[in-house]
């Protein structure tokens, strides 16, 4: 069944071409209802200053019933950022991507979201167990079970 | 058989009743936060907006497409919460509102 996806990513498209993207974020791709690539970056005062990253989003067919897989792309001209919640290979612990999804999200909102995880960072650094955690990372990160640090990093 | 419509004179209009003093005059229309369709559009799933697709109303006071929320709700995921507040979801009884129509 394609039709729940593809309409609902169809509308959250239109409203993108008609009303644009919040400040820092803008659609790099989103050529088909499967794969969407957005650039994101912090604006204003933040560790991540001058630095833009890219968010590659993948959806299922039930989307937004299930969650999109999310993460930070990782190319030759996207880095993953240093964030206690970001891991160097892109996957991104954030609850809102896992067990804390709700359908009415969108994929603007969780770019907003991961927009103010970045901005409230104090410290740049990799999660503790990233060194493990990237040996062994399934490709998409929704097969891992992450278990949220605390949120007010 | 191709028909074309060469004109059409609209004579009736309906709404769901979802208790917003507002609705009357809204211009925009209310959508379902999880298709966002319109309330009097109809889910995904369905063909035909009407009694077959109807909206189901939360005691938190959020309203979706029935078949929008049971999809949510049915998922391990949902934790039979609103998808808008997290709050457990409470389907709340069908407010009638008072008829005041001639």
């Amino acid at each position: 069944m394609a039709g729940i996806a593809s309409r609902r990513l169809a509308k959250e498209l239109k409203e993108i071409h008609t009303q644009g993207c919040p400040v820092g974020i803008q659609l790099l791709s989103a050529d088909n209802f499967e794969e969407w690539h957005l650039s994101l970056e912090v604006m204003g005062d933040s560790q991540y200053q001058g630095e833009v990253f890219a968010l590659k989003f993948r959806f299922e067919p039930q989307y937004p019933i299930s969650a999109p897989a999310v993460q930070f792309m990782v190319t030759d001209k996207y880095k993953s950022p240093v964030h206690p919640h970001v891991y160097s290979n892109g996957h991104i612990c954030a609850s809102i991507l896992g067990t804390e999804w709700s359908p009415v999200l969108s994929v603007i909102g969780v770019c907003v979201t991961l927009q103010s995880m970045l901005a409230s960072c104090k410290k740049k650094e990799r999660p503790p167990d990233n060194d493990r955690y990237v040996r062994h990372a399934p490709d998409n990160p929704k097969q891992t079970r992450f278990h949220y640090h605390d949120d007010t990093v | 058989m191709k028909v074309t419509i060469k004109s059409w004179n609209a004579i009736a209009q309906w709404r769901w009743d979802t208790g917003k003093a507002d609705q009357d005059d809204a211009d925009e229309e209310d959508v379902c936060g999880i298709c966002r369709v319109a309330y009097e559009g109809c889910c995904p799933a369905c063909k035909m907006p009407g009694d077959d697709c109807p909206l189901i109303w939360g005691e938190c006071s959020h309203v979706f497409h029935m078949h929008c929320l049971l999809k949510w709700i049915g998922t391990g995921q949902s934790k039979q919460q609103c998808p808008m507040d997290r709050r457990p979801w409470v389907t709340a009884e069908r407010k009638v509102a008072p008829s005041n129509s001639s």
